[in-house]
């Protein structure tokens, strides 16, 4: 059936991994898109609606290894953080102190392992995926997937996928309107091949 | 379409009908009554919103409820389990134009043995498996009348059944992924052919070709392309100036008289202050969860178990339609995002064949459906890295390389499988919400995963570099294939409605929708429903007129 994928989607989404980011109330989503639209069309420097600088390095710190930034942008450079942060403070605000319990979990599990460390952002790439592979199991992790990939592929407009970053990474371009061939498999069927 | 002023009547006016649903089944409906001189109310659930306000918002349309509807429901396998709220989903829209503004728009006839296939085969053991009153042959003069009317695009196929008349429109340009898909399908033997779509592939009365922007499914047509009941019939209803269509106004009761009459249709408006639409008749086109709901949520003494529920089977014998789904990977770019969705499709396996030692059969069609939030979510395979490195490069690589041969079935209508209230879950008007109880029949299964084995064996065939399973054969917890609730008969203990799509049970009260058939078909039962809803209007249209409601 068409939609068995749907399916999938949705179960990802709505599994104990993502219920965060959804809201049955359209108006929210509204809210979180008009407040987008001002803060992205500010002026730096950015000011988060309800993280704090720390809380945002941290999640964005997470988010930076889900789609890390390695020779193209990143969930960085799309402006993920933003996007969670919006989130937080309008559709998804129940989900904002589970997600920050998960991240002094990190931070804890951070400074147990590496004294030395000062928190979980400050680590290096590699002891920030040795810990996070032993909690990506967890709803935090999977609340922090799933906002990351929504943050990064979702409509410019909700404050992520910022220049288009995740689109680009993708291949898909917002158009509209298109005309065949398609792809190079239609193409080629054209000229006769 | 010339612009007249819309009419509207006061709720104590008794019109000719009152319509409950404006999808793919009400508009039609509408339609049909209004231009046959009838005066006529369409209470419909959701907004009205002007095609030019579609948006392309994956994230807003596909998991904030933009169009659809956000009720709970609550889900269960078998009647012996309490049903629990997310255990499953039911996609419908919920706007003027319903389901039919949101489908893919993948437009397929049933074939002749859909119709007569318990006289073929006999029973199947723990399915209710049944003829229909009426045959192919019947419906196919509305099967012609929705592709003039609405606007459907393709060409002729090698399995098709009997038609009396060719596409109004050519089919669509075909897409990579049907170019890759016919390649594997003739390597191997079978017989692929073009799909028909409710999408218009040139201008036609009036309205504009498709622009191939890649958002059919789940979303709504900004260029009146798709052939909703929203772009293709509300307009001409209205023009008669005798239908009206309100929007948010939502059924909650069809009233009756001491004779047992419906005098019309009791729904909350905008402000959700209680009405009640007066009506010589009433006209259920809900949809196959939304129209059984209503009846059994009428309830009174003369129909304790629920309105036009003498036969018991109300909300019974639930059919979804399943299928599984294998990805492909192949080496140039497909760019599946651009255009609609499916261009390519094979009917070799439709007919049940005993030979595989289950009943069922099906379609397989080329298709590709994520947009990039759903595509990075869980496109990839399950064995695929979910983040970091690799899965941004996968991510990446794959979404313009890969394609989806999409598996479409029969489902059996299981006795248990049901549409019933939820005792305690209730709806943001403070009713009760839809209870589902749905596990496939075995032989469902079977057909979903011989179909899933073809599609690997189609993807292998076209040159794929990689394959996997997209979503497997299992029991389904979701669909937006709402079908056989309030099954059509000729006997009123074991049907809903009869031929003509009367209730058993109530003289002026009708039922059309997806509740209607009596088997599932194989997928893509909106064209169906659409026929069902021309023929049905025209035999309303003639019982009223000859003074026989």
């Amino acid at each position: 059936m068409s939609d068995q994928v749907t399916r999938r989607a949705f179960l990802a989404a709505a599994g104990a991994a993502g219920a965060a980011w959804l809201a049955a109330d359209p108006d929210l989503v509204h809210a979180a898109l008009a407040h987008a639209r001002r803060t992205v069309a500010a002026p730096p420097p950015y000011r988060f609606a309800v993280l704090t600088p720390a809380q945002a390095d941290g999640l964005e710190a997470v988010a930076m290894r889900i789609i890390p930034s390695d020779g193209t942008p990143g969930a960085r450079e799309a402006g993920v953080i933003h996007f969670i942060d919006q989130a937080l403070a309008s559709f998804a605000r129940d989900q904002k102190d589970p997600l920050i319990a998960g991240l002094d979990d990190l931070n804890a599990r951070t400074r147990a392992k590496w004294p030395e460390a000062a928190s979980f952002a400050a680590l290096a790439p590699e002891r920030q995926d040795e810990l996070l592979r032993a909690i990506e199991k967890t709803p935090f992790f999977g609340t922090m997937r799933t906002g990351t990939v929504m943050g990064m592929f979702s409509n410019p407009s909700y404050g992520g996928n910022r220049d288009q970053a995740g689109w680009k990474l993708l291949g898909f371009q917002a158009h509209g309107i298109y005309q065949p061939p398609f792809g190079y498999y239609d193409a080629e069927a054209r000229k006769g091949g | 379409m010339q612009i007249s002023p819309r009419v509207t009547y006061p709720t104590s006016t008794e019109v000719d009908f009152v319509i409950v649903g404006s999808g793919a089944a009400g508009g039609v409906m509408a339609k049909e009554l209004s231009t046959r001189g009838f005066s006529v109310v369409v209470l419909e659930q959701g907004p009205r919103i002007d095609p030019a306000r579609f948006e392309h918002d994956e994230f807003k349309y596909l998991f904030h409820n933009g169009i659809s509807n956000p009720s709970p429901v609550s889900w269960r396998k078998t009647e012996q389990e309490e049903a629990r709220v997310g255990g499953g989903e039911l996609l419908y829209a919920r706007l003027v134009g319903g389901s039919s503004v949101h489908f893919t728009a993948n437009f397929w006839r049933l074939h002749e043995i859909d119709f007569h296939e318990r006289s073929r085969l006999g029973g199947i053991p723990g399915a209710d498996l049944q003829d229909w009153p009426i045959s192919y042959a019947d419906l196919e003069p509305y099967y012609t009348k929705v592709e003039w009317e609405v606007g459907v695009s393709g060409e002729p196929g090698p399995f098709d059944p009997p038609r009396s008349r060719p596409y109004p429109l050519p089919p669509m340009p075909n897409k990579s992924a049907g170019v890759l898909f016919e390649r594997g399908a003739r390597k191997l033997g079978l017989n692929p052919q073009s799909a028909p779509v409710a999408i218009l592939s040139r201008p036609f009365n009036g309205r504009n070709a498709c622009q191939h922007c890649g958002y059919c499914m789940q979303f709504g047509c900004e260029y009146g392309a798709k052939s909703s009941s929203l772009a293709a019939m509300i307009p001409v209803a209205e023009a008669t100036g005798r239908c009206e269509i309100r929007p948010n106004s939502y059924a909650r009761k069809v009233e009756l008289d001491a004779r047992g009459r419906a005098v019309g249709v009791i729904y909350f408006d905008a402000e959700r202050r209680e009405q009640l639409q007066r009506a010589k008749a009433v006209v259920l086109c809900a949809n196959g969860a939304e129209t059984p709901r209503l009846l059994l949520m009428s309830k009174s003494n003369r129909f304790p178990d629920g309105l036009a529920n003498s036969s018991g089977r109300v909300g019974k014998t639930l059919m979804f339609n399943v299928g599984a789904g294998a990805m492909g990977r192949f080496e140039h770019p497909l760019n599946e995002y651009r255009s609609i969705q499916v261009t390519r499709l094979s009917h070799d396996f439709y007919d049940s064949d005993p030979k595989r030692g289950f009943y069922g059969g099906g379609g397989i069609d080329a298709r590709f459906q994520r947009y990039p939030i759903t595509w990075a979510l869980g496109g990839l395979a399950d064995t695929a890295p979910q983040w970091g490195s690799e899965y941004k490069r996968m991510v990446g690589e794959y979404f313009n390389r890969s394609m989806l041969l999409a598996g479409h079935t029969t489902s059996l209508p299981v006795p248990q499988n049901s549409i019933s209230l939820d005792p305690k879950a209730k709806d943001a008007w403070g009713l009760p919400a839809i209870r589902v109880t749905y596990n496939d029949h075995p032989d469902d299964i079977r057909i979903s995963q011989f179909l899933l084995d073809r599609s690997m064996e189609i993807l292998d065939a076209a040159g794929a570099q990689e394959k996997w399973v997209d979503y497997p054969a299992e029991t389904a917890t979701f669909t937006a294939h709402l079908l056989g609730t309030c099954r059509m008969g000729k006997d009123p203990k074991t049907s809903v409605i009869d031929p003509d799509h009367r209730t058993h049970d109530v003289r002026n009260l009708f039922l059309c929708d997806g509740s209607s058939m009596v088997t599932s078909g194989r997928g893509q039962p909106t064209m169906t429903i659409m026929a069902l809803a021309f023929r049905a209007g025209e035999r309303i249209a003639g019982l009223a007129g000859r003074g026989e409601i």
